[in-house]
């Protein structure tokens, strides 16, 4: 083992040996080669990136272990649970905030309008214009989460790389960019090939792997200490709190992650995180997602709280008994490696690593699938719509081969841009503080205008606008000069290398959600001005100077040009223009554009997503053969009895599933019941229902009426 | 024993303020009726919401009292 010491911290490096590097490359491709073998069930970009909408409920609980786990990641909440203890779990336990709003009003509101991306409901709901918006924004958001996943990945691998290799007789220094880059070629090639059902299984085993792996780690550490009560009354009492010191200190307190995690990031990441909201569309069923989503809250996040930080607590216990073997000055971001290196045998260490970088590369895969869908959503199909005006589709096929070719591309060119989104983050002292930067800076407006969308009708289009614009203007304005959030701050301490981390998401949280009720409740002031400036002959001209106004005042607060109070004025007017021209520019109905698309009329999404009246009666779940027909239309046809049992009427939707339960649903297909026969126990299925439902002869399957 | 700064205060604030943020949205969907507690299968999802809340609450006390007391 060399080490390295900088004036604070001890770094590691070639930790391990080659059989753990054996073992975690033969670990590699056995999980590549088992995603790769789902990747069979992508016949369209629907499949691609949804799972095609068909998967019992723990099948997703369990996936989303790698996700979540992956993304709040053993590297930070080890390094959390080095410095401050126990209290690194608070951030798995405090997502329940949101859960009815959640489970109540955006899961099915997505689910029944059929929104591909959260861009698509911005226009539904408000404007192309507030989609392009919040397709930018929601991009940001994304590939910054890419990069986080990156560096994490990068430093959880440098520990076991040697500082520099030997390459046909040039000395090449191994650097965390490096590490990064081959890391993403990786990455890049598994996605690229996989789509989301093979993500989802991936995501399954490594779910099971890697809670096997923190649990086997947490043992051996103990076991290692000399047991538990040798480990409990190592750690000092602060370290056994459940929770960080109210406002101190500046690094890591209460507060601050509150409003950063608890609120900014839990919105974030169970309303606008694509990557997890694919995957509970992926469930059969609106109640199959509340059931994932509830499970892993109340269950599986307690559990990957104690996985992902135990290290950090072992190394901890391990730098008091015997200081020389973990200093305490060891880097944070490296106490995993170090600990699971001391504790493990070789072999097992190889095993805990390879859990760990694939559950991050689930992570990362899971985010690249997002926004490939994203950018496939709302930049590439509205690009060929606008390009191809006029030409007729031939053949549905042919388009969705040539998406699926994009999406491919798209997952390697945001491979990339995660990458290159590395450096923002790189000059932070830990992972932790770099993603809690980024969650404050980057999700607040998004997150208002998400959220008062759903829950408001008066919501109007200037207003989710001017958040966008204005909100963000504002939060720069916190950014440049950091004084503006003191008031928000609850007496924690400033540190100026970096100002309010984590409580800069109350201050970006205020602003944003100030504009927005500010702007809506202006409305008919905005109205009554717009009807004065249309009476004038040159309307258009005026309409225009206003945006240009409000492009050259955000370029001004974008580079810090003139003072504070010139840049604040410049805000308020540049808002005010930007309502007006919103108001001015976006034909906006009221009625038609909440209709569905809000928490208050969720029976008339229902409606929508079914295409008539709402069958609400709950039938029985039966078991039938399958037998084929000709025709494509999609119709599944059932006998008079097996319908009356299932309480279906013709036209009603059906969900048919193969009987084996250990399939998750994966051989499944959704249908709408045609006129009935005379067989029981027979459903007639076309060749395009078992192609889609991959049904096997002779295997029975399940019907359920849904609506 | 530690500063009540890191241990009841902290508590009292997550379950304070984010209690808030929960009743607020309990409030929402029921009065939208995106909850509609005349369906068996929703009072056993209202049901639930109420519990996850109290589950951690009881939570983030025990482990509070075992830190502090153990």
């Amino acid at each position: 083992m060399e080490t390295t010491s900088s004036n604070i911290q001890t770094t590691f490096h070639s930790i391990g040996s080659s059989t753990d590097w054996i073992v975690m490359i033969v670990y590699f491709i056995a999980i590549m080669l088992f995603g790769s073998y789902f990747g069979k069930y992508n016949r369209s970009t629907k499949d691609f990136f949804f799972g095609g909408r068909r998967f019992a409920w723990w099948l997703i609980a369990f996936s989303i272990v790698a996700t979540g786990v992956g993304s709040h990641s053993f590297v930070k909440y080890s390094a959390k649970g080095f410095e401050y203890g126990f209290s690194s779990t608070m951030t798995y336990i405090n997502d329940w905030f949101f859960i009815p709003l959640f489970l109540f009003g955006w899961l099915p509101i997505i689910v029944y309008t059929k929104v591909r991306s959260i861009p698509e409901y911005f226009e539904k709901r408000f404007s192309p214009s507030a989609r392009f918006l919040a397709t930018l924004l929601l991009l940001l958001y994304m590939i910054g989460y890419i990069g986080i996943g990156f560096l994490t990945l990068g430093k959880a691998v440098i520990p076991m790389l040697p500082e520099s290799f030997e390459l046909l007789g040039m000395q090449l220094d191994v650097t965390l960019m490096g590490a990064i880059m081959v890391i993403a070629v990786i990455t890049g090639i598994y996605i690229t090939f996989g789509g989301q059902t093979a993500v989802i299984f991936t995501d399954l085993l490594q779910g099971f792997v890697l809670l096997f792996a923190g649990f086997l780690l947490f043992f051996l550490g103990i076991s290692y200490l000399g047991g538990f009560d040798t480990f409990w009354n190592l750690l000092p009492t602060a370290w056994k709190l459940p929770l960080a010191d109210l406002t101190k200190p500046p690094d890591f307190n209460f507060v601050g992650i509150f409003w950063q995690d608890g609120v900014a990031g839990s919105v974030g990441f169970l309303f606008m995180n694509m990557g997890l909201i694919m995957r509970f569309m992926a469930t059969k069923s609106v109640d199959e997602g509340r059931k994932a989503a509830t499970f892993n809250i109340l269950f599986m996040l307690p559990l990957s709280a104690v996985v992902v930080g135990n290290a950090g607590w072992i190394g901890k216990a391990l730098s008091i008994s015997n200081p020389e073997l973990v200093p305490p000055t060891t880097s944070p971001d490296q106490i995993f490696v170090v600990v699971a290196n001391i504790v493990a045998l070789p072999g097992v260490f190889g095993f805990i690593m390879a859990a760990l970088t694939a559950a991050l590369m689930s992570t990362v895969d899971t985010l690249i699938n997002a926004t490939a869908a994203i950018y496939i959503n709302d930049i590439y199909r509205p690009l060929e719509k606008l390009f191809r005006k006029g030409k007729e589709e031939k053949q549905q096929r042919i388009k969705d081969k040539r998406e699926l070719a994009a999406a491919r591309w798209a997952s390697a060119v945001i491979t990339a841009l995660g990458v290159v989104s590395v450096l923002a983050f790189k000059s932070f002292p830990t992972v932790y503080e770099a993603h809690g930067y980024f969650h404050s800076t980057l999700t607040p407006p998004l997150v208002i205008a998400i959220f008062l969308g759903i829950f408001w009708k008066k919501f109007t289009p200037s207003a989710v606008i001017s958040t966008f614009v204005g909100g963000v203007a504002l939060m720069i304005l916190g950014l440049h000069d950091a004084n503006l959030i003191t008031p928000f701050a609850h007496g924690i301490e400033m540190n100026h290398a970096h100002p309010y981390s984590y409580i800069r998401a109350f201050y970006n949280l205020f602003v944003c959600g100030a504009v927005a009720v500010i702007v809506t409740y202006s409305t008919s002031l905005q109205e009554g001005l717009v009807a004065k400036m249309r009476r004038k002959s040159n309307h258009k001209q005026i309409s225009y100077a206003l945006i240009a106004v409000a492009i050259a005042i955000f370029a001004l607060v974008l580079f810090n040009v003139g003072t504070f109070i010139f840049q604040f004025i410049g805000v308020v007017i540049m808002t005010s223009a930007v309502a007006i021209a919103t108001t001015y520019t976006v034909k906006y109905d009221p009625i038609a554009q909440t209709e569905g698309l809000t928490v208050w009329s969720l029976a008339k999404a229902k409606e929508m997503f079914k295409g008539s009246k709402v069958n609400d009666e709950e039938g029985e779940l039966i078991k039938v053969e399958w037998k084929m027909k000709e025709g494509d239309d999609d119709i599944a046809n059932f006998s008079k009895n097996d319908m009356a049992k299932m309480k279906a009427n013709v036209g009603d939707l059906v969900y048919i599933c193969d009987a084996r339960k250990i399939y998750g649903g994966l051989k499944s297909v959704h249908s709408v019941f045609g006129e009935p026969h005379e067989e029981d126990g027979i459903v007639m299925l076309n060749n395009e229902h078992l192609l889609n439902g991959v049904f096997v002869e002779g295997k029975t399957v399940t019907a359920e009426m849904e609506m | 024993m530690p500063e009540i700064s890191h241990t009841w205060l902290p508590l009292l604030y997550l379950y304070g303020v984010g209690g808030i943020f929960f009743l607020i949205g309990m409030i929402i969907i029921k009065k939208s009726k995106a909850i509609d507690l005349t369906k068996k299968r929703h009072r056993y999802w209202y049901k639930v919401l109420i519990f996850g809340y109290f589950y951690f609450v009881a939570f983030h006390i025990i482990f509070t009292l075992i830190a502090i007391y153990w």
